[in-house]
């Protein structure tokens, strides 16, 4: 017995770019919101260097540019007023484990500590005979000091209350521009330097040599502990290094994707719902080719890449997954938000949540309410459960319907009505295969003539179409020319149809032109 | 030698009196097939031509409901009697003339006379005349005894120049046949000798009709003609076949009363329905005379109800009706169908239960256009062929197993059967590890718009079941039709040639699925473009090892490296264009066929001939008009299909061109062995290996030849040994027997009751089987259901537990 198929219009070549992947998605959906001001505002002109963000909610971020650096409201995006109370470039920027102070050092050598609520001057670290490039509070627990490194090639490690310094750090023979301090101890720290080294340097066991060295084998530009600390990330020239921190120094993975110099790294990561565990780390690294990458440490891949139009310097993202903060030599700021389906709950939101679930006025259903008759409806069936499924209902359309009954004419009109070109050709075809669709053309009233006349002009120098359509228009004109003569408005649709077959006759010449310039040249080459 | 692919619907089935069986005619045999399974259960074997009728001996009681016993006519001139239970020949009767349809009316009205012993038992038949020279023969309704084997002389119902089927009514009182645009209807006395006089009457119509049908116990017949209307004579012979009334009879003649009677005919009224579009092919009364059953070449099953004229509709069958009947069973009836399918039906409610299918038969719209060849392909290895059938589907049918394995629809579309078709699918090829399938389907263009070349692979699973379409490639010639695919056999490249004059090579890719890596995608691409000086390239194949690929083009041989596209040599120049290329297994040879592209002109060349490969030269040649080569996997054998016109002048009057198969081997031109064959027009021929499971090591002993004619009946030789007409493969005819254990009424609903051990209960009843559960009896609308007391007595019965024995 035979089955009803309904029309069907032919299938498109789909390449796997149209359909992109959960991540791919994921990292697409940070786009630059539309209550805030775009992006050109956010420019500064002048290189942004550095990019950090506050550890603690609302995650406000921070910007140095030239002389001053800028913070911005995590919540809103807005930017806060800027503290400019450097005699140079500012370098780096560092938030303390606790949000409250920011660290930033400049070009003079200076490493300043501000209040980030009132940016107030707090502190200068001074000590560094050149540059500041790299500024670093402690990530887990520790207030009081900071790691720097400078242009001297010393790492300093900082008592920041009593504006001392702790440790000069020896070891780098070129300048030191990168650094990061461990997610699990306090006094680990690593540091990267133009001498092509990373040292891994422990203020606990010795306060003068480093624990370890690692060859990147390039100037390094950036340095990255993964969050387990046990893995470093380091990028130099166009690629970015894995190194097994705990075994040794081992290089895991060699990451050659971008094609010039890797000037950041930072941890993104990429929330699959919700929970902690559906939530998997990823190394976002930005590079002078303008491209940002996303690599997957765990399966050592690169899982997505964007690409700007401005070579990028600094990248940042927030710890709640929801700001990604790109920044170029240009001086603009790729600010991306994610649209957060639920907005974080309070403090006090579990409690609340327990109170509404303990509220003993929930009500036996009854049969006067709507809710009763749609009881029991989205239960899910259980393991035993014998399964027997509805018969699907098959929806045809109206020109299905209509071909169905042999209506040949009605079933054309209703297609042309649904302004789908696909599903009209797909009509068109299968009355070909039935051969009717000359006499269709020849029984439409003239109201029908003009909406197939209006098609026709729209479509049919689609190249996709017009093998069936340009030789459908030479017929219906020859079909319906007397018709077509009477009414002023289906001569309208003929002059309009006209003038576009005229227009696509002259893009072919002109493409048959190029033709013959380039096929020479083409046997030319393959002869070589 | 194994035969094949026979035809299920030359003639009407029959089942059997319980209806567990049905019986089919199946060209010189006729197979009984289980009815609850459809799978075939024995064959009845000793007829030397077609059978055409098959009359089973219905239960005169109930008591006799399980005799199996039939009588066949056949166009070898033989009446055989049957018991299909056994299978048993029991009786030949040898009339010496071909029999083109029998009814036997005694057997349904037959009753013992006063002396206690039988009457002869009467046969009529539509015998066709022996032929005499210069004149069409002519047919005639015969009568046979069939108790004392003979004809009985003298009796000649009518003459006719075209073969009629003789239709009976289910009293048996009346048999009629159609001739052009009349009825005629004798009737059969009551006591029939042999020599009585029959009443006839002829009833008119004004276009030919096609077939007829006699109401179960009214006088009422109905007609349907080629236009699609259906007549309905009722009070059909109230004159001549009543002696009593004839009084009352003359008055209603002279009246005016007689809507739609024609000319004085012997009816009471004639009503017309009209509902079919085209050729009505059957009609059919309900047993209990309520409704009429009538279909044609739309393939809708409409149910009349014959006192309002009301329709009831089973569409979407798929292929013109040829046959409908119904069993003795109320529940069950069957319809053949055109595409070689007999559907079984649950009545009332008019469901197909399921279907018997034959190989998918010619239509006979295909041959209509040029380019529309509808060639048979075969698998070697798995010994399957596939057959494209009209409804856009190709059959996979096993030759060995003689029967369907599997169908896959090529082409979304809803066929209607009857229409002029426009879409087909016209190439189907398969590669040699049968893993994947190329079909090409064609759409015509209306007024030169829309015309549509679609070239698919589909990807076969390993069940052979499974076949996904895996590319799907839109006008990959331009407009131009495809004329073959070859695949290479060492894998994953097939090429398409043209008529447009060129020819493209595909390749698979496999990449992997974004979403799922562990998925592979596999498609097919283009690799690259070849043309000769443009001229049409006809055909295409690889070599055995896939090294090199020849292409005809028009009169030319080419041959290209298919992986570096470069052309490595231009062989041969043929009188004409070149329609078939082999290479010869592993050898180095390379056959070619050429055959006159018009196939009226009188001066064609056709050629055979035997290319060396490393000469580059022809080795021996043949004027052989070839229309399907094939070659052996394993040696340098290879067989033509061949259609040799002798030369002489006599002999070409007769119209008789000589159609033969010749085994060759490349070294020698002259051939190993050769047999004949007939109606070869669209055959095809191959080499395949007989058993499956060596597919890696296919040695030449096992490989038999297979081939299939123009009506799709096939043959497989052993090419080997010529005396030995037998072939030794054991053919694994898999007849399922029919032994099913079904529960009825109470336990088909609930399960079966605990046993009681009552011991008061001692009498054994006398049960008789009913084959009607109640969900049966009760199944379909309120109007079909009979009338209550017929039904009570039913019901109770069905509700009833039956008892195999005594309770202990």
């Amino acid at each position: 017995m035979a089955e009803a198929f309904p029309v069907k219009p032919k299938l498109r070549p789909t390449s796997s770019k149209l359909t992109p992947t959960p991540e791919a998605k994921y990292w697409r959906s940070f786009k630059i919101p539309k209550d805030i001001e775009t992006t050109p505002s956010k420019s500064f002109t002048f290189p942004i260097n550095s990019i950090a963000f506050s550890p603690v909610a609302p995650h406000d971020f921070v910007a140095t540019h030239s002389a001053s650096v800028s913070i911005f409201s995590g919540k809103t995006l807005e930017p806060k007023p800027t503290i400019s109370s450097f005699s140079d470039t500012a370098a780096a920027v560092s938030f303390r484990c606790d949000g409250k102070l920011l660290a930033a050092g400049d070009l003079t050598g200076t490493v300043h500590v501000f209040d980030a609520k009132s940016r107030s001057h707090l502190r200068r670290l001074k000590g560094h005979a050149a540059a500041v490039r790299s500024v670093s509070y402690p990530r887990a627990a520790d207030k009081l000091h900071l790691f720097s490194g400078g242009d001297d090639s010393v790492v300093k490690y900082w008592d920041v209350t009593t504006e001392k310094c702790v440790f000069n750090l020896l070891g780098h023979k070129d300048y030191v521009r990168c650094g990061d301090t461990s997610p699990i101890s306090d006094e680990m720290f690593v540091s990267g330097s133009y001498d092509h080294r990373v040292r891994v340097w422990d203020v606990r066991v010795s306060n003068a040599s480093s624990v370890m060295e690692l060859n990147h084998e390039k100037p390094v530009e950036s340095v990255l502990y993964l969050p387990s600390g046990g893995l470093i990330a380091t990028a130099g020239g166009n690629f970015v290094k894995i190194w097994d921190v705990i075994g040794g120094g081992k290089l895991l993975y060699s990451m050659e994707s971008h094609i010039k110099t890797v000037t950041a790294l930072c941890m993104g990561k990429v929330a699959r719902g919700s929970g902690e565990e559906a939530e998997e780390n990823r190394i976002l690294s930005v590079a002078l080719d303008g491209y940002m990458k996303v690599f997957d440490y765990a399966k050592l891949k690169i899982t997505h890449s964007m690409r700007f139009p401005e070579p990028l310097l600094s990248v940042g993202f927030s710890p709640d997954c929801s700001t990604r903060v790109i920044g170029t030599s240009k001086g603009n700021l790729y600010i991306g938000r994610r649209k957060a389906k639920v907005e974080t709950e309070e403090v006090g939101g579990g409690l609340q949540w327990k109170i509404v679930e303990d509220d003993p006025g929930r009500k036996v259903l009854r049969p006067s309410y709507f809710r009763y008759f749609q009881r029991g409806q989205n239960l899910k069936p259980s393991e035993g459960d014998y399964l027997i499924k509805r018969r699907k209902k098959v929806k045809m359309a109206e020109f299905d319907k209509l071909l169905k009954k042999f209506r040949h004419r009605e079933a054309l009109v209703a297609a042309l009505n649904r302004r789908n070109p696909e599903s009209v050709v797909a009509v068109m075809e299968e009355l070909v295969a039935r051969k009717k669709l000359m006499k269709c053309v020849s029984n439409l009233d003239t109201e029908e003539l003009g909406l197939l006349l209006a098609f026709l002009q729209k479509y049919s120098t689609m190249p996709r179409y017009a093998g069936l359509l340009t030789r459908l228009a030479n017929k219906v004109v020859e079909l319906r020319a007397e018709d077509i003569k009477s009414s002023d408005q289906l001569r309208i649709y003929v002059r309009n149809l006209k003038r576009d077959v005229e227009e696509e006759i002259r893009t072919q010449q002109s493409l048959l032109e190029i033709q013959g310039i380039i096929s020479p040249m083409l046997r030319i080459a393959a002869r070589r | 030698m194994l035969t094949g692919g026979k035809s299920f619907v030359s003639s009407p089935p029959a089942f059997s009196n319980d209806a567990k069986r049905l019986l089919v005619c199946t060209g010189n045999t006729v197979s009984v097939f289980s009815t609850s399974t459809g799978l075939q259960t024995c064959e009845l074997e000793g007829h030397e031509a077609q059978v055409t009728s098959v009359i089973v001996v219905p239960a005169t009681n109930p008591a006799s409901k399980f005799l199996c016993y039939c009588w066949t006519a056949s166009l070898d001139g033989k009446i055989m009697y049957w018991d299909f239970a056994a299978p048993e020949l029991m009786k030949t009767i040898d009339i010496r003339f071909p029999i083109h349809s029998m009814v036997i009316p005694s057997l349904l009205h037959q009753r013992i006379d006063s002396t206690g012993k039988l009457p002869d038992l009467y046969a009529y038949i539509c015998t066709e005349d022996a032929k005499q020279e210069g004149k069409p023969s002519s047919f005639g309704i015969q009568k046979c005894n069939l108790t004392k084997s003979r004809l009985v002389g003298g009796v000649t119902l009518a003459e006719t120049q075209k073969p009629g089927h003789v239709t009976i009514s289910p009293s048996g009182r009346y048999i009629g046949t159609c001739e052009k645009r009349k009825l005629r209807i004798w009737e059969i006395p009551a006591k029939d000798s042999e020599h009585v006089s029959y009443k006839k009457i002829r009833l008119h119509h004004t276009r030919s009709i096609t077939t007829m049908a006699f109401h179960p116990n009214e006088r009422v017949v109905a007609a349907g003609d080629v236009t699609g209307r259906i007549l309905l004579w009722r009070g059909v012979g109230r004159e001549a076949f009543s002696n009593t009334k004839s009084s009352n009879g003359r008055l209603n003649k002279d009246g005016e009363d007689r809507p739609g009677v024609r000319d004085g005919d012997d009816a009471d009224s004639c009503t017309t329905w009209h509902w079919h579009s085209s050729q009505v092919n059957v009609l059919f009364f309900s047993s209990d005379g309520a409704y009429l059953y009538s279909g044609g070449r739309e393939g809708v099953l409409v149910v009349w109800q014959l006192d309002t004229g009301k329709k009831k509709f089973l569409p979407r069958i798929g292929s013109p009706l040829l046959y409908f009947i119904n069993s003795p069973d109320p529940t069950l009836s069957s319809i053949s169908c055109a595409d070689n399918q007999i559907q079984l039906l649950r009545m009332p409610s008019m469901e197909i239960l399921r279907s018997i299918s034959g190989i998918k038969l010619p239509s006979s719209h295909m041959d209509m256009y040029e380019g529309f060849g509808s060639v048979v392909v075969f698998n070697p290895t798995a010994g399957l062929i596939a057959v494209p059938a009209e409804n856009y589907r190709v059959q996979f049918y096993s030759l060995f197993d003689d029967r369907e394995i599997s169908q896959v629809q090529i082409c979304e579309r809803n066929h209607q059967p009857g229409d002029e078709i426009t879409v087909k699918v016209n190439l189907v090829a398969l590669s040699r590890d049968g893993s994947t399938m190329c079909t090409v389907e064609t759409r015509l263009p209306e007024e030169g718009i829309g015309g549509l070349v679609t070239l698919k692979f589909w990807a076969c699973g390993s069940q052979k079941k499974q076949i996904s379409l895996s590319t799907v490639i839109y006008e990959p010639h331009r407009d131009a039709e495809i004329s073959c695919i070859a695949f290479r056999p060492t894998g994953n490249m097939a090429v398409s040639s043209s008529y447009g004059g060129d020819f493209k090579v595909w390749v698979r890719r496999h990449e992997l699925t974004p979403k799922d890596e562990t998925v592979q995608r596999s498609g097919w691409t283009c690799h690259a473009v070849g043309s000769y000086k443009k001229k049409p390239m006809s055909t295409a194949a690889f070599s055995s090892d896939g090294s090199v690929l020849a292409v005809a083009a028009d009169k030319v041989i080419t041959l290209w490296d298919p992986d570096r596209n470069t052309l490595l040599a231009v062989i041969g120049d043929s009188l004409e264009p070149i329609t078939n290329l082999t290479f010869v297994g592993k050898s180095e040879y390379l056959v070619s066929a050429s055959a006159s592209a018009s196939r009226g002109s009188k001066d064609s060349n056709p050629q055979l001939t035997v290319w060396s490969m490393s000469k580059l030269s022809a080795t021996w040649s043949y004027r052989l008009d070839t229309k399907a080569i094939t070659c052996s996997m394993g040696d340098s054998t290879f067989a033509v299909l061949a259609c040799c016109k002798p030369k002489g002048s006599a002999e070409e009057s007769l119209q008789c061109a000589e159609e033969m198969i010749l085994l060759f081997n490349v070294e020698k031109a002259a051939p190993l062995s050769v047999w004949f064959v007939s109606k070869a027009q669209g055959g095809g021929l191959s080499f395949v290996s007989s058993d499956e499971d060596k597919v890696s090591a296919t040695k030449a002993a096992d490989e038999v030849l297979a081939y299939i004619n123009g009506a799709r009946e096939y043959v497989l030789l052993n090419p080997h040994c010529e005396q030995e007409t037998k072939l030794n493969i054991s053919r694994q005819r898999g007849f399922a027997n029919l032994d099913e254990t079904d529960t009825h009424g109470y336990a088909s609903v609930y399960g079966a009751l605990p046993e009681f051990s009552l011991k008061t209960d001692q009498t054994p009843f006398p049960s008789m089987s009913s084959g009607k559960t109640w969900k049966d009896i009760f199944s379909g609308p309120p109007h079909t259901l009979g009338p209550l007391r017929n039904l009570c007595s039913d019901f109770l019965e069905s509700l009833l537990e039956r008892r195999s024995g005594v309770v202990e």
